[in-house]
């Protein structure tokens, strides 16, 4: 009797999961390179009624919501017209090297000069392979080219390479708009096709009305499953009334 | 005269299995490629009656209801355009192949992924299977061409979670597979919130039924005998 109940609960929680990547997406609806969050739904097992009645009959027990990655759609190309701003059209990942050593990868290609004249990324990671512009050259007198050479006045400083990976999915978002690669990701390549364009970034790619689409239709979905919770315990409330 | 108690409570038994199934098909309103279930209610074998002291046959009486199987309804769902690479959906018949750990599997959830050998895999990890049985390699730029995917027939197909049905090989299926489209739940929450509104209505017959042969008995068993005192 009561895994009807579970059932309609596991599909609130699932919505509920939905919800919270909805509410993530559109509170990052203006965050560069940002990519949008792909929410799946699975049945669960299902199993013996367990009952008198119908005990070959294998009935689910609800649903289960998961985060299966993210939307590899490309996001606008904004322009902005600062000379470090690199917006990557197609699949691949900028890769920045962290304070704690590891690789994190990213979209967002609004890019800086530390002190040391270095390139990185707004949270000040440096670029991998690092590139250095020298003494007295500004950000106005440099270059990018769309397959990634930096170059000043006709000197190449370096080159930006992209980089991608396997299973895109997998990699795991440590926020701050990067990701790390995991196991289940494979490890990084040369990303085939992908180009880059100076004076831009690429923005988010999160659909506001898509999202808000979405979000009505949890919302149905939320209200219908607590519907169902109701009737069970109706039910449960008559087989207790058997007994005056 | 107890039969009828039995009747009735069988009857309220069934519903609660249709209850749970209801529940369960409610809850995957969202679950790509889901198949919802339908009951299919039985009654037990019937029994003769036979007056006692003559042997004369007085007719058949049925003994209640059970629900025999649930049988997937496979009928086709709307595809939504999703815009994803790796979304796929089936227009037609058939299903997509993945490679558990405990065989083959079918699946109408057409929302793959990659893992890290490259391979096209389910929301599970397990690879996607072409046409001829083998794991599909994504390109460099992540993507996979629909006709990649092979459409498998299968029989006796039956829920066993994680979107994946059971049931054995028939051949190629006939369904065309569109790329960026996934097929949407098969779950009609309308039509499943009516069930349940009428289930419960049943299951509380069920109830008034068993309290009025209950009110039966107890009369049978104060006044009976306070008649035969007087």
């Amino acid at each position: 009797m009561l895994q009807g109940l579970y059932a309609a609960a596991s599909g609130m929680e699932a919505t509920q999961t939905q919800f919270d990547a909805i509410s993530n997406d559109i509170a990052n609806l203006s965050t560069p390179g940002y990519q949008s969050e792909e929410v799946g739904f699975a049945d669960l097992l299902y199993s013996g009624g367990g009952s008198s009645a119908g005990s070959s009959v294998a009935t689910g027990s609800g649903t289960v919501a998961t985060v299966i990655g993210r939307n590899q759609e490309q996001g606008a190309i904004d322009q902005t017209g600062d000379p470090l701003d690199v917006a990557i059209s197609g699949d691949g990942y900028l890769a920045v090297r962290r304070n704690d050593g590891s690789t994190g990868l990213t979209r967002n290609g609004a890019l800086q000069v530390d002190s040391l004249g270095q390139l990185t990324n707004q949270d000040g990671n440096v670029v991998v392979p690092p590139i250095t512009l020298p003494k007295g050259v500004q950000p106005g007198q440099v270059s990018i080219a769309a397959n990634g050479d930096v170059t000043t006045a006709g000197r190449k400083l370096g080159k930006i390479t992209l980089v991608t990976v396997p299973a895109p999915d997998q990699l795991q978002p440590d926020g701050h708009g990067t990701f790390s690669v995991t196991s289940g990701s494979g490890a990084t390549r040369a990303a085939a096709g992908a180009t880059l364009q100076q004076g831009a970034v690429e923005g988010s790619n999160v659909d506001l009305s898509e999202a808000m689409n979405t979000m009505v239709t949890a919302e149905r979905a939320y209200q219908m499953a607590g519907q169902a919770i109701q009737y069970q315990d109706q039910m449960l409330q008559i087989a207790n009334g058997i007994k005056k | 005269m107890d039969s009828g108690l039995y009747i009735a409570a069988s009857g309220m038994l069934a519903e609660q299995v249709r209850q749970n199934q209801l529940s369960n098909d409610l809850a995957n309103s969202s679950t790509p490629g889901y198949k919802p279930q339908e009951g299919q209610q039985q009654s037990f074998g019937a029994l003769l009656l036979a007056n006692t002291s003559t042997g004369q046959t007085v007719g058949t009486i049925d003994t209640g209801v059970t629900v025999g199987k649930l049988v997937t309804d496979t009928t086709q769902a709307p595809l939504q355009s999703t815009g994803q690479p790796l979304d796929f959906a089936i227009g037609g018949q058939g299903y997509f192949a993945v490679r558990t750990a405990a065989g083959v599997s079918y699946t109408r959830d057409g929302q793959f992924s990659s893992n890290a050998a490259g391979q096209l895999t389910d929301a599970q990890g397990d690879p996607v299977l072409s046409q001829a049985g083998a794991p599909i390699l994504v390109s460099a730029k992540g993507t996979v061409s629909a006709s990649a995917l092979g459409v498998f027939n299968a029989n006796n197909v039956a829920q066993k979670g994680g979107t994946l049905l059971s049931g054995t090989a028939a051949g190629r299926g006939t369904g065309v597979v569109h790329q960026g489209e996934l097929e949407q739940s098969g779950v009609d929450p309308i039509q499943t919130m009516t069930d349940m509104i009428a289930s419960l209505r049943a299951y509380q017959a069920g109830q008034s039924a068993l309290q009025s042969i209950d009110q039966t008995m107890q009369e049978d068993a104060t006044s009976v005998p306070s008649l035969g005192g007087s």
